[in-house]
């Protein structure tokens, strides 16, 4: 699903941000992007999504290797990447319903063939009763939830989620898990950026873990199976083979 | 509606406001030299179809103190013409012809009393096969001396040639005005792109293509074109009514009429669609040509 060789991003003429980021998710694995403020989370999940390139290195996305695909191959291949942005980047003109199904307009679908599936997205969400409020009348956590449901609405292969639990406290983090564990049994692959150690604990998921630019990864944390707030849920299987693999 | 119609807030944009405006001034410039040319092209059509087919023949007046002498230069002249081949007809001008004849330039109730005026021979001619004027002008004038010939000619070409500058200003003036536009819109777009390149960037991490993000600017470009090329048409027509009207008061032949056909209709009323067109496509090649340099 995603092969990093000795990947290395800089912004302009700035320093290193990542250097020599090797790595392998499988399809249908969940994965954590842990890190430090700064460190790079960020900035790794917009090379998964094709918004930056790697400056050295290779980069394989879906079998391709991201350097050699055209805008409209991009185009393409974006649509099979569900985004929550760390800072939502929800339209504010567009109600939450539009919101959400905008990724379904842009990749050309009928509107009457997907109005059921979007507005039970929302409820899905807890946010059967806002579908027509504009972003700015929302809370954080409710723009939050759109934002999701704009990630998932398009049936991703792979979702990718930066600090999707920042704005919400720790019961509605682990709700939002839930969620997207939800979608990973259905075949969804996952990387989930967060700063939240303790959340990152609380499952057994392995971790992709940055410092100083390069990538270690950590199997699922023996710990977590023991930790609060219902890891129960989600720890089976998970961390076996085929979740992932440290390069 | 689940899909809005746009998603990118364009209607917001100060384009909006402008853009109207500068297309319909265009058009308005534009519908004005296209029916001047049609005028003007209609006016030399009606005169040439008028006038071809006929010649005239002037006798001088008399030399005071000689009655009786243009009589019969003009018996002269008439029977040089009939014997001439292609001449169909030659009438000598009854004085109250002439006077008609000069009455919108003199006016009417000019009297003339005893003005030696030449006298006038208008000839009609097969105009399919029309005579040497030349060489008939000068027998004419071998005949009855001082005698000239007039076909029109010259003074019809200096019309066509009045007609044919007035349809080449039309067209450069329309040439401009497309040229304008292209120039405005190709602005306004730029300007939308700079204002909305958040959304822009939104609509591509999401799956959108080029041509997506393209059709937003164009259907904003065809709608702000459309609206200010109606809004210049019907200025441009209440225009032509006015300027119509006033022909009609002066009442005088040398202007001409006003009056347009059902093409002529419709070739101004293609003006705001032909703009609309253009602004359109302006919109998309202009946001096509940006965004693909875009990483
Ligand atoms: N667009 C950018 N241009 C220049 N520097 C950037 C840009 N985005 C991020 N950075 C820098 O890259 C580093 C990592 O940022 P980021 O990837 O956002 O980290 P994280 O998400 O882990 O907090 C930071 O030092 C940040 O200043
Ligand atoms: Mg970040």
């Amino acid at each position: 699903m995603i092969r990093f060789e000795d990947v290395a991003l800089r912004y302009g003429a700035g320093p290193e941000i990542l250097r020599q980021v090797s790595f392998h998710l499988e399809p249908g694995s969940f994965h954590f992007l842990a890190g430090s403020s700064g460190a790079g989370k960020s900035s790794l999940l917009k090379l998964m999504y094709l918004a930056q390139r790697p400056t050295s290195g290779r980069a394989h996305l879906f079998g391709r290797d991201v350097t050699t695909l055209t805008r409209g191959e991009t185009a393409l291949m974006r649509r099979r990447i569900g985004v929550v942005f760390q800072d939502f980047r929800l339209l504010d003109h567009l109600t939450a319903l539009e919101n959400v199904a905008l990724p379904l307009k842009v990749s050309g679908q009928r509107e009457n063939k997907v109005q059921q599936h979007v507005a039970e997205l929302l409820a899905w969400v807890g946010l059967a009763d806002h579908i027509h409020a504009y972003p700015p009348t929302l809370s954080g956590g409710q723009q939050q939830r759109v934002a999701i449901a704009r990630a998932v609405v398009g049936r991703p292969s792979l979702l990718l989620a930066d600090e999707p639990t920042g704005n919400v406290d720790d019961r509605i983090a682990v709700r939002l898990l839930y969620l997207f564990e939800e979608l990973n049994k259905l075949g969804t692959t996952i990387v989930i950026a967060t700063h939240n150690e303790s959340l990152v604990s609380r499952f057994s998921y392995p971790v992709l873990s940055l410092s100083g630019g390069e990538v270690r990864m950590r199997t699922a944390p023996a710990a977590a199976s023991a930790g609060a707030g219902g890891t129960d849920r989600g720890s089976a299987g998970q961390g076996s083979a085929g979740q992932g693999s440290a390069a | 509606m689940l899909f809005r119609r746009t998603d990118l807030p364009l209607d917001r944009d100060p384009s909006g406001r402008f853009l109207p405006w500068l297309i319909a001034l265009m058009v308005y410039l534009a519908a004005l030299a296209l029916v001047s040319a049609m005028t003007m092209g209609k006016m030399v059509e009606r005169w040439d179809t008028g006038l071809s087919g006929t010649f005239t023949v002037q006798v001088p007046p008399p030399e005071i103190g000689a009655p009786g002498a243009q009589e019969a230069a003009i018996d002269r002249v008439i029977e040089l013409l009939l014997d001439t081949k292609a001449v169909r007809s030659a009438e000598v001008l009854e004085p109250d012809e002439i006077a008609a004849l000069l009455e919108p330039w003199l006016g009417a109730g000019a009297t003339y009393g005893e003005l030696p005026l030449p006298a006038l021979i208008s000839v009609g001619i097969d105009p399919a096969a029309a005579p040497d004027y030349q060489d008939l002008a000068r027998r004419l004038a071998e005949a009855a001396p001082g005698t000239v010939l007039d076909d029109h000619q010259s003074w019809l070409g200096q019309l066509l040639d009045l007609a044919r500058a007035i349809e080449l200003v039309a067209a450069l003036i329309v040439i401009l005005v497309g040229a304008s536009a292209i120039a405005m819109v190709i602005f306004a777009t730029r300007m939308g792109l700079a204002i909305h390149g958040r959304v822009i960037e939104l609509l591509h991490l999401i799956g959108a293509q080029d041509a997506y993000v393209a059709r937003e600017f164009e259907i904003h470009a065809l709608r702000l074109a459309l609206r200010g090329g109606v809004v210049g048409l019907l200025f441009a027509i209440a225009t032509v009514i006015l300027v119509a009207r006033l022909f009609d008061r002066l009442d005088s032949v040398l202007l001409p009429e006003l009056t347009l056909s059902p093409i002529e209709w419709a070739a101004l009323a293609m003006l705001p669609l032909a703009i609309a067109v253009v602004a359109m496509l302006t919109a998309r090649f202009t946001v096509l040509g940006n965004l693909g340099r875009m990483p």
